[in-house]
C-alpha cells in the first residue's frame, strides 16, 4: 500500500575491501526524488529469518543504487551471499536527507565512523563543485576497514585516516583527527556519521568550537516510514523517530 | 460463477471486507501511503490515541525475537484534540470506515474521549483495554467487572458502536469476552501482544527499554488461534482477529476458528503491501473451494 515499495536486481554485491561489501541495485532515482542521506529498508530473507527488514544508508545514487555495508549480523550476513541477478525487495528513499552548506560556509568537514562513511560517497559528488575547504577523517577500526577513497579525492576532498590498531593512518579514534578541522573558520559545517560514541565525541567537540553539525543517526527500526515509533532517538524537543525525523538531525540537538 | 461475496457484517454496519491493520501498526495517514491502494480494505485502525499527547516510553522501544517483535512504545500519540483535528479528517476522506482505537488511564478517561469523538461520525470506537487499571494491580482487560464497567459505561455514552480489544495475559479469555459481551460490546478484537522480555547477555541489560514489552508477529499466531476458537465456543459475539497474521493462509484459519474480520499487524512492517495481498489470497481461496460468501467460511471448523 506504500508507493515507495519495488522490487529490483541485483546487479553487484562484492566486496571491496576485506570487511566492507558494496551492493548495486538495478534501479535509478531522478534528482528530485533522491538525496544524500537517505537509506532504504530492505528485506533480505524470504522467510521469517530475520523477520525485520534491515535499513542502510543509500552510499551512491548517480547511476544505480548503491549500498555499502559491512556484515556483521544476521541480517548483513544474508545480504552478503545474495548473487547478481537476485531480486530484492526494498522500501525507499526513505527519510530525510543532508542539508547542502549555506552560500557562506567556507569549510566542510565529513566525520565518519567505519561504515558510516557510506553516505558521505553520495554526497561527495554533490559537492563536487564546492569550492572552499573540503576534508574527510575516516575512523575505522584496521585497515581492513578502509578501502579506496579516490572517489573523495576525486570530489576535491583531503582524506585523513585513524585506525584503532594504527595499522594505517594516525593510531586511535576519529577525534585524534579533529585538528585537521580550521576552528577559528566560523563558515565551518560538520556532517557526523559513526557509532553512537563517535557521534558523542563530535557533538562535544563542535559544541566546544561553536560549529555547525548534522548527524546521520542509526537505530533498530521496524516499519522505516515512521508508523511504528520504534526508532526513536531524544533530542531537545523530545523524541523524534530516526526513519522519518531523520536520520539526520542537528547534532547538537541530539541527547545522549 | 457469480461474484464472490466478501462483505461482512459487525451487528448492522456492513464492510466491504473483512480486512483491517491492526492499531499501531499503521499509523495515521503516512506520507507514503497510496491511498488508491488503501481504499481497498475493509476498514482502517489508527493509532490508539489518548486523552492528552503521550511521548511514549524510552528507547529501545522495539526487538526483533524470534519470528516476532517485542514493543514497548508506550501509546506515543498526539492526544485525542489534535486527532480530531489534524488527523481524523484526511483519514476520513480515504472514504473507507474508522475504527477510531483509544485507551484511557481510568474509566473517566475513556469516557471524555469517547464524548470527544461523538461530534466526529465514527462507525466504531476500539477500546484499547490493555492498560492499567489505576487503583489495581491488573489491568481492565485481566479483570472482569474493570471490562464489563468500562464497556457498559462507554456504550452509554459513544455513538459510536463499541470494540473491546482484550489481552492474552489473562487465565481464561472467554470468562472476559463473556464480561464485555454483557457489557454490550459489539464485538471483540483479540489478541493484543503478550507480555515478553528479550535481554542483552553481554552488558546484561534488558533489550527494552521498559525492561518487558508486548511480542507480536509469527511467533504468537498459534496462541492467539486458539483464543478466537476458545472465545468462539463462549459467545456468538463478532471478532477481530490479530495476532501473527502474515499471509492469507494465517488469515483463514482466524476466520475458520470464528473471526468474522482479521487485523494484519505486524506483517505491515515487513510487507506494507501484506494487507492487499492477503485480501487477494482469500478471494482465490474462495473461488478454488467453490465458495461463494465469506462468510459461509467463519466459524466453519469442523472438529469431532
Amino acid at each position: 500500500m506504500l508507493k515507495v515499495q519495488f522490487k529490483t536486481k541485483i546487479v553487484s554485491n562484492k566486496k571491496i575491501c576485506p570487511k566492507y561489501f558494496s551492493l548495486v541495485l538495478d534501479k535509478k532515482f531522478s534528482k528530485k526524488e533522491i538525496s544524500a542521506g537517505q537509506f532504504l529498508n530492505i528485506k533480505v530473507s524470504d522467510g521469517l529469518k530475520p523477520l525485520f527488514r534491515r535499513p542502510f544508508s543509500i552510499s551512491r545514487f548517480k547511476d544505480n543504487l548503491e549500498v555499502l555495508y559491512e556484515p556483521v549480523g544476521e541480517g548483513t550476513k544474508i545480504l552478503s551471499q545474495k548473487e547478481p541477478g537476485e531480486i530484492l525487495d526494498v522500501l525507499g528513499p526513505l527519510g530525510n536527507n543532508f542539508i547542502k552548506p549555506e552560500k557562506d560556509v567556507k569549510q566542510i568537514v565529513f566525520i565518519a565512523g567505519g561504515v558510516g562513511v557510506a553516505p558521505f560517497i553520495g554526497f561527495s559528488d554533490d559537492l563536487k563543485s564546492f569550492k572552499g575547504n573540503k576534508i574527510i577523517l575516516f575512523g575505522v577500526r584496521t585497515k581492513e576497514h578502509t578501502f579506496n577513497l579516490d572517489v573523495f579525492r576525486n570530489n576535491g576532498f583531503r582524506v585523513f585516516i585513524s585506525t584503532d590498531d594504527g595499522s594505517k593512518g594516525v593510531k586511535g579514534r576519529v577525534s585524534e583527527l579533529f585538528s585537521k578541522i580550521d576552528v577559528n573558520e566560523k563558515g565551518t559545517i560538520c556532517y557526523v556519521c559513526g557509532p553512537k560514541p563517535m557521534m558523542r565525541s563530535a557533538q562535544d567537540f563542535v559544541i566546544k568550537n561553536n560549529l555547525s553539525a548534522q548527524g546521520s543517526f542509526e537505530e533498530v527500526m521496524a516499519c522505516g516510514i515512521g508508523t511504528c515509533r520504534g526508532c526513536v532517538i531524544k533530542t531537545k524537543s523530545g523524541f523524534k523517530t530516526v526513519c522519518n525525523d531523520g536520520p539526520v538531525f542537528d547534532l547538537k540537538e541530539i541527547i545522549f | 460463477m457469480k461474484e464472490i461475496n466478501l462483505k461482512v457484517k459487525i451487528g448492522d454496519f456492513e464492510f466491504q471486507n473483512p480486512i483491517t491493520v491492526a492499531s499501531g501498526t499503521f499509523g495515521y495517514i503516512e506520507k507514503y501511503m497510496d491511498d488508491a491502494k488503501l481504499r481497498k480494505l475493509g476498514a482502517i485502525v489508527p493509532k490508539t490515541i489518548t486523552l492528552n499527547p503521550q511521548d511514549g516510553n524510552p528507547a529501545p522501544r522495539i526487538v526483533e525475537t524470534a519470528s516476532g517483535m517485542i514493543n514497548s512504545i508506550g501509546i506515543e500519540n498526539e492526544g485525542v484534540d489534535s486527532f480530531i483535528e489534524n488527523k481524523l479528517p484526511k483519514l476520513q476522506k480515504i472514504g473507507i470506515p474508522i475504527i477510531v482505537s483509544i485507551s484511557g488511564k481510568t474509566k473517566d478517561e475513556f469516557l471524555r474521549i469517547a464524548e470527544k469523538l461523538n461530534k466526529c461520525d465514527i462507525a466504531f470506537l476500539e477500546l484499547n483495554l490493555s492498560c492499567p487499571n489505576l487503583g489495581h494491580k491488573k489491568l481492565v482487560a485481566q479483570d472482569s467487572q474493570a471490562t464489563f464497567d468500562t464497556i457498559k459505561a462507554v456504550k452509554e455514552v459513544s455513538k459510536a458502536r463499541i470494540i473491546a480489544k482484550l489481552s492474552p495475559n489473562v487465565t481464561d479469555i472467554s470468562e472476559i469476552a463473556l464480561s464485555a459481551e454483557e457489557g454490550k460490546a459489539d464485538a471483540l478484537s483479540l489478541v493484543n501482544t503478550f507480555w515478553a522480555m528479550a535481554i542483552d547477555i553481554k552488558k546484561r541489560i534488558p533489550l527494552i527499554g521498559n525492561v518487558t514489552g508486548g511480542l507480536s508477529g509469527p511467533a504468537i499466531k498459534p496462541i492467539a488461534l486458539s483464543m478466537v476458537y476458545k472465545v468462539r465456543q463462549v459467545t456468538r459475539i463478532p471478532i477481530i482477529a490479530m495476532g501473527g497474521i502474515m499471509d492469507y493462509k494465517d488469515a483463514l484459519e482466524f476466520i475458520i476458528a470464528g473471526a468474522t474480520f482479521v487485523a494484519v499487524g505486524t506483517a505491515n512492517f515487513i510487507n506494507p503491501n501484506a494487507p492487499l495481498e492477503i485480501l487477494k489470497g482469500i478471494k482465490e481461496y474462495l473461488k478454488e473451494n467453490n465458495i461463494s460468501d465469506i462468510n459461509q467460511l467463519i466459524g466453519s471448523l469442523k472438529t469431532k
